[in-house]
C-alpha cells in the first residue's frame, strides 16, 4: 500500500521534472526569436480575452507572444494581488488590467509607465466619451480602456411603461406596485460596506445636484445639501420599505438575485447583469429594460467603472506592450467581446455598428448610459477617502445616525485624510 | 552538540518570525506610504500618537476582543462536549470524528461565502426559518446588533472542531483507572468530570485557549467575506483595519503601527488567559506542602 | 458478610472472557485469584467491581444481588494495580474526595482521615502530592482510602506488582493485618503464585477464564487438580515425565532426592537458590530438575529416586488428575 503510493509519487515527480525541463527547453527556443511579453488579469477577462490572445498570438507568430497570467477572481483579490507583486520590486508581468479607482493610487505610486509617447491625441478622439474619463492622472496617459462599465437602473418593462426619472418617482412607482403586491420590494440596490456603495451614493449626490469632491475648488460636498439628501434618500428607502433592511448587506449578487427571481421592480447593477438576465433560469427574462439612474431632471449619471490595460513601468517589452493593447481593444475584439461577454466596447465606432445594434438593441441604452459617466474623486487617496464615505453611509442605513451627522462626520474625516497627506492647505 | 543541531530551527525562528517583527517596529516609526512615494521617513511616534486618538481602533480593538472572547468561550464549551462525546466508545464513531473536522479543512473564504449565503435575507434558509417559526425576518448580516452574532457564530462552526481535536488528544491521555477509582468510591459523572477530566485536562484546554484566542484576534478573511467590516463597522477587526491601511490605502507605516500594537495586545491577553485559567481550574490542591527529601 | 459468585461469565463479541465461575469468599477470608496473564481473573474482579456488565451468573454482597448494580452503589473497595491515585491532588485531597461526595461531614471527614493516615503511618506525608511518594507509600495511600470506603467486601487487584521483591515481602503481613482485620471478604488478584500463597487463605486458580481449582495453598501444593495447576504453583517448578499409556507422571523436584540405585542422571548446571541448590540432570526421561541441600557435594552422574506416594499422575489429554 505505501510502496504503491511512493511509487505512485515518484512516477509524479518524474514526470514533472521532465515537464519542467521541456517547457524551460521551449522558452529559451522561443525567447531567442520573440519577444515574449505578459498581462496580468482577474480570472473573468482572462478567460473572455483567451481567444483574442491566441488571434494575437497567430498573427504576431515569430515577433512577439503574448501570455495572460489569470488573477484571482474578486477585484479585491486581484488588487491585493498586483499590489504585493509590485512592492517587490521588478514585478513578474509587463502590464496589468486595471480598475479605474487604482489608477491614481498606482500611478503616485510610480509603478506605471506613462502612454502618451504612443496614443495620441487621434487614438482618445476615437473613444466613446464616456470611455475618455478615468484614464489619465496628473496629466500623463497611464492605461487604455479595455471594457467600459456604468451603474446602470434595471426596470421591469411588464410593470411600467416608461421608467421612473426623478427619485420621488421611483418610490412612488415602487409603493404603488408593492401595495398592489406585484412585487415584494420597489428598489434593489449595493447597500454593504464596500465600494459598491460609494457607487451607489455618487450617482445619487450627483443627481441631486451636489458633487462627492467639487471640481471647480476641490471642497467636499459630503455635508451640502445634496449630499445630505442623496444619503437621506438612500436611507428612507429602507425606511419606507422601498428597499429590503437586509439591502445594508447586499452587494451586486445579492441585489441581481432578488431581481432575477421578480420579487423587486427596480435594481442598480452594472452592465454584467444584463447578459445574466437573459438567462433561461431569469424569471424576468424578456421584461427587463436597462436606464440610467434617477435624478433631478437633467442630472442623471452612471458612475464609472472601467477596466483598462497598463504597462508597468521598468518593462523590457514597452512595445509590444503596446501592441498587444492595441490588439485587444480595437474594433473587432471589442466586437467579439460584446457578443461573446457582454463586456461594453469603449470605440465609438463599435457604439454606431448598425450590424451590431440590430443583433443587440441593447447596445444603444450602454452608448446612451456611457455619455453621463461620472468618475470617481481621482486622487491616490481614494480608497481611504471612499472608505470613510462607507463607513458613514453604512451606519446611516442601518440607523446607527441621522443622514446629517453621518454626513458631517464623513466631511471632516475625509478634509482629515486630505490634509495630513499634504493634499490640502 | 544539542545547540549545534537547533540552530537550523532558531535560524528559520529568527527570519521567519523575529525579523518582521523587527521590520514592523522600526517601520511604526516612519511615515511610509503613497504620500511618501513609499519612501520611509522618519516621524518619530507620529503613528503611535494617532494610534492613540484613532476611534477605529479602538472601535475595532473593542470589536475584535468581543469576537475573540465569545467565540472563543463558545467553542472551548462546545469542544469539550464533542471531545468528551467522541471520546466514548460507541458504533460509527471513527466516522464522526473523521466528519467533524470537515469544517476545519476548508478554506475559510468557502466557508464565509456559505455562511454569506446561509444568512442571506431573505433568500437563505435561517431566513426562511425565522419566517416560519413566526420570528420574522432577522436581518442578520444587515443588522449592526445581530451581525458579529453571526461572525461569531461562522468562526465557532469552523475552528471548534480543532479546538476539540486538542482536548480529544488530552482526554486521551486520562488513565481509565482514575474515573473507575472515583466511580467506586460514589462518585458520578459530575465528580469525574470536575474532579478529573477538568483539572488533567488543563495544559490542553490551556493549549486550545491561546491557540484559538491568538488565531481569533488576528480574524481576518471570514469577515472579509462574510461581511466586509460592516455594517456601519461593526464587524471590523484589528486585522481587517491593518490589512486596508496596507493594501488598500498603501500607508505601510500606519499598518505596520497597528500590526506592532496587535501584537504586543495579544502577547498581554495570553498571559492574562493564561492566569485566569489557573484561577479558574487549580491543578494542585490549594495547600500543598514543601518536598520532603 | 459474604460474597457469593454463581455461575458468573462476561462475554465480549463472541468470546467469553470469564465463564462459569462459581466463588464464596467468607468474612475475614482472603481467596487470591492467579493464574498466568489474560486468564480472567483482573476481569473478574471488574464483574465484583461493577465496573464492567455481566453476562450472565449473579453476584451476591451480603445476601443482596448485585448483579447488575452500578459501581457507585457498590460497597467495593478497590486498590488498582496502579494505584489510580488523582495526580493533581494531595493525599489529603484524594482522602478526602470519596468522603466528600458520600457525603460525609467535614468534622468526620477530618478525623477518619487522620486516623486512616496514622494507620497507615503517612501523617507527615498528607499534604504531598502522589508524584513526591514511594511506590510503597503510594500503595499505602490507595489502601487507605479503599479502608475508607468501609466497603462490604475488599478487591485487590496486583496491589503489589509495582514494588520490588522486598518491599513486596515487607509489605505483605502490613496488608493482611489492615485488611483482614476488617472482617470482610477480601479478593487478592495476583499473577504471582509465591505472593497468593503467602498471603491468602485459599487460592483460586484460573485458566482461560474459568476457575481450575480452589483450595487451600497446601492442598494446592499437594494435591494439584490439573496439570496446569501442579506446573502453576510451586517452584521450581515440578518434574513431568514423558506421557505413557496416556498418563503423565509428575514430582515436585523438593521430591527427589539421591539414592544408590534409581534414575540414573548427568549433572547438566546448578543454580543457587540461597537456602538450597537447583540442579539440572538429563536422565533417560529426559531432563530433570532437583532440589536439595546446598551442603551436597554432587558427583558427575547421580542416581534420583522419589517415593511413589509423591507422585502426581496426569490425564495425558485432559490434564485431570488421575487417582
Amino acid at each position: 500500500m505505501i510502496m504503491n503510493q511512493i511509487h505512485f509519487l515518484r512516477r509524479i515527480l518524474v514526470s514533472l521534472i521532465v515537464i519542467l525541463i521541456a517547457s524551460t527547453c521551449f522558452g529559451l527556443v522561443q525567447a531567442r526569436t520573440t519577444e515574449s511579453v505578459s498581462f496580468l488579469m482577474a480570472a473573468p477577462f482572462a478567460d473572455a480575452t483567451q481567444d483574442l490572445v491566441k488571434q494575437f498570438n497567430r498573427e504576431h507568430r515569430g515577433e512577439i507572444h503574448l501570455h495572460v497570467i489569470k488573477g484571482p477572481l474578486e477585484t479585491e483579490a486581484m488588487s491585493d494581488l498586483a499590489i504585493s507583486s509590485l512592492l517587490l520590486g521588478k514585478a513578474p508581468f509587463d502590464g496589468l488590467l486595471m480598475d479605474v479607482t487604482w489608477l491614481p493610487k498606482y500611478a503616485a505610486a510610480g509603478w506605471m509607465e506613462p502612454l502618451e509617447g504612443y496614443f495620441k491625441q487621434n487614438d482618445v478622439d476615437s473613444l466613446a466619451t464616456g470611455a475618455r474619463e478615468g484614464n489619465s492622472y496628473n496629466g500623463h496617459l497611464y492605461r487604455w480602456p479595455l471594457t467600459a462599465d456604468m451603474g446602470l437602473l434595471y426596470y421591469r418593462t411588464d410593470l411600467m411603461e416608461q421608467p421612473p426619472e426623478t427619485p420621488e418617482d421611483l418610490v412612488e412607482v415602487s409603493q404603488s406596485l408593492q401595495k398592489k403586491r406585484k412585487v415584494n420590494w420597489g428598489y434593489v440596490w449595493q447597500g454593504r460596506q464596500y465600494e459598491g456603495l460609494s457607487c451607489v451614493y455618487l450617482e445619487m449626490i450627483d443627481g441631486f445636484g451636489g458633487d462627492w469632491i467639487q471640481p471647480d475648488d476641490n471642497q467636499i460636498g459630503l455635508n451640502l445639501k445634496p449630499g445630505v439628501e442623496a444619503a437621506a434618500w438612500l436611507q428612507g428607502l429602507i425606511d419606507q420599505g422601498v428597499s429590503p433592511k437586509a439591502v445594508t448587506n447586499y452587494a451586486e449578487s445579492e441585489a441581481l438575485q432578488s431581481f432575477k427571481v421578480g420579487d423587486s421592480a427596480f435594481m442598480r447593477n452594472w452592465p454584467y447583469a444584463w447578459a445574466e438576465l437573459q438567462k433561461s433560469d431569469s424569471a424576468v427574462k424578456g421584461n427587463v429594460g436597462i436606464t440610467t439612474m434617477v435624478a433631478e431632471p437633467g442630472r442623471s449619471t452612471a458612475t464609472l467603472g472601467s477596466w483598462g490595460l497598463t504597462v508597468i513601468k521598468g518593462s523590457e517589452h514597452v512595445d509590444a506592450a503596446v501592441e498587444a493593447i492595441r490588439f485587444l481593444t480595437n474594433d473587432s475584439a471589442q466586437k467579439q467581446l460584446f457578443l461573446k461577454s457582454g463586456y461594453t466596447p469603449t470605440q465609438q465606432s463599435v457604439f454606431d455598428d448598425p450590424e451590431l445594434l440590430q443583433q443587440s438593441p441593447i447596445l444603444a441604452e450602454f452608448g446612451r448610459a456611457l455619455k453621463v459617466v461620472k468618475p470617481r474623486p481621482e486622487t491616490p487617496l481614494y480608497a481611504q477617502v471612499s472608505d470613510v464615505l462607507q463607513r458613514q453611509l453604512s451606519s446611516i442605513l442601518t440607523g446607527e445616525q441621522t443622514p446629517r451627522i453621518g454626513m458631517d462626520r464623513a466631511t471632516s474625516n475625509t478634509n482629515q485624510i486630505l490634509i495630513s497627506a499634504g493634499d490640502r492647505p | 552538540m544539542i545547540a549545534f543541531l537547533l540552530l537550523p530551527a532558531l535560524l528559520l525562528l529568527l527570519v521567519v518570525f523575529v525579523g518582521p517583527l523587527f521590520r514592523y517596529a522600526w517601520l511604526s516609526f516612519h511615515a511610509d506610504s503613497v504620500v511618501t512615494g513609499l519612501i520611509a521617513i522618519p516621524n518619530g511616534g507620529a503613528n503611535w500618537l494617532r494610534l492613540v486618538q484613532d476611534q477605529r481602533f479602538w472601535q475595532d480593538l473593542g470589536q475584535t476582543l468581543r469576537f475573540s472572547g465569545v467565540s472563543v468561550g463558545l467553542e472551548l464549551i462546545l469542544a469539550l462536549m464533542i471531545a468528551l462525546l467522541l471520546d466514548q466508545r460507541w458504533r460509527g464513531r471513527d466516522v464522526v470524528r473523521t466528519l467533524t473536522l470537515i469544517p476545519w479543512a476548508l478554506p475559510t473564504t468557502v466557508m464565509a461565502l456559505g455562511w454569506r449565503w446561509i444568512f442571506n435575507t431573505p433568500y437563505g434558509p435561517i431566513d426562511h426559518f425565522t419566517r416560519m417559526i413566526g420570528i420574522g425576518s432577522l436581518n442578520i448580516l444587515g443588522d449592526p446588533h445581530f451581525t458579529w452574532m453571526a461572525t461569531v457564530w461562522a468562526d465557532v462552526w469552523k475552528t471548534t472542531p480543532f479546538a476539540a481535536l486538542i482536548l480529544l488528544a488530552g482526554l486521551q491521555t486520562i488513565p481509565v483507572d482514575l474515573y473507575e477509582a472515583v466511580r467506586l468510591e460514589g462518585g458520578n459523572a459530575m465528580v469525574c468530570l470536575r474532579r478529573i477530566t477538568l483539572p488533567l485536562l488543563r495544559p490542553y484546554i490551556l493549549l486550545a485557549l491561546l491557540f484559538r484566542l491568538a488565531q481569533a484576534f488576528g480574524v481576518f478573511d471570514l469577515i472579509q467575506v462574510l461581511t466586509g467590516g460592516g455594517p456601519a463597522s461593526s464587524t471590523e477587526s484589528v486585522a481587517l483595519y491593518a490589512y486596508w491601511n496596507a493594501l488598500r490605502f498603501l500607508d505601510f507605516g500606519y499598518s505596520a503601527t497597528i500590526i506592532m500594537a496587535s501584537f504586543i495586545l495579544i502577547s498581554l491577553i495570553c498571559v492574562v488567559a493564561w492566569i485566569l485559567l489557573q484561577i479558574i481550574i487549580p491543578t494542585h490542591s490549594k495547600s500543598q506542602a514543601v518536598v520532603e527529601p | 458478610m459474604t460474597l457469593q459468585i454463581q455461575n458468573l461469565g462476561r462475554r465480549v463479541g463472541k468470546q467469553w472472557i470469564v465463564r462459569h465461575l462459581n466463588l464464596q469468599v467468607d468474612n475475614s477470608e482472603c481467596v487470591a485469584l492467579v493464574g498466568p496473564s489474560g486468564c480472567g481473573k483482573s476481569s473478574t474482579l471488574r464483574l465484583i467491581a461493577g465496573l464492567d456488565s455481566v453476562s450472565e451468573g449473579e453476584i451476591i454482597l451480603d445476601q443482596a444481588n448485585v448483579t447488575h448494580a452500578p459501581a457507585t452503589q457498590r460497597a467495593v473497595g478497590m486498590v488498582f494495580q496502579s494505584y489510580a491515585l488523582l495526580p493533581h491532588l494531595s493525599v489529603k485531597a484524594n482522602l478526602d474526595l470519596g468522603l466528600r461526595v458520600r457525603g460525609v461531614r467535614a468534622s468526620e471527614r477530618q478525623q477518619r482521615i487522620q486516623a486512616i493516615l496514622d494507620l497507615v503511618q503517612l501523617q507527615d506525608r498528607s499534604e504531598v502530592l502522589p508524584a513526591q511518594l514511594s511506590g510503597g507509600q503510594r500503595q499505602r495511600v490507595a489502601l487507605a482510602r479503599a479502608l475508607l470506603r468501609d466497603p462490604d467486601v475488599y478487591l485487590l487487584d496486583e496491589p503489589m506488582s509495582n514494588l520490588d521483591a522486598q518491599l513486596r515481602e515487607e509489605l505483605r503481613p502490613e496488608l493482611r493485618r489492615l485488611v483482614l482485620d476488617r472482617h470482610k471478604p477480601v479478593i487478592y488478584v495476583t499473577h504471582d503464585q509465591h505472593e497468593a500463597m503467602a498471603i491468602a487463605d485459599r487460592i483460586a486458580v484460573l485458566h482461560s477464564g474459568r476457575i481450575q481449582q480452589v483450595a487451600t495453598p497446601a492442598d494446592l501444593y499437594h494435591r494439584p487438580e490439573t496439570l496446569f495447576i501442579a506446573k502453576f504453583i510451586g517452584r521450581p517448578q515440578i518434574n513431568c515425565f514423558k506421557p505413557k499409556d496416556g498418563a503423565i507422571c509428575a514430582v515436585r523436584p523438593e521430591s527427589l532426592f539421591f539414592a544408590n540405585e534409581g534414575l540414573p542422571c548427568k549433572l547438566i548446571s546448578r543454580e543457587w537458590l540461597g537456602s538450597s541448590q537447583l540442579l539440572y540432570l538429563d536422565s533417560p526421561h529426559g531432563s530433570l530438575r532437583l532440589s536439595c541441600s546446598t551442603t551436597m557435594e554432587i558427583p558427575e552422574t547421580v542416581h534420583v529416586s522419589w517415593h511413589s506416594s509423591d507422585e502426581h499422575h496426569f490425564d495425558a489429554t485432559t490434564g485431570r488428575r488421575l487417582t
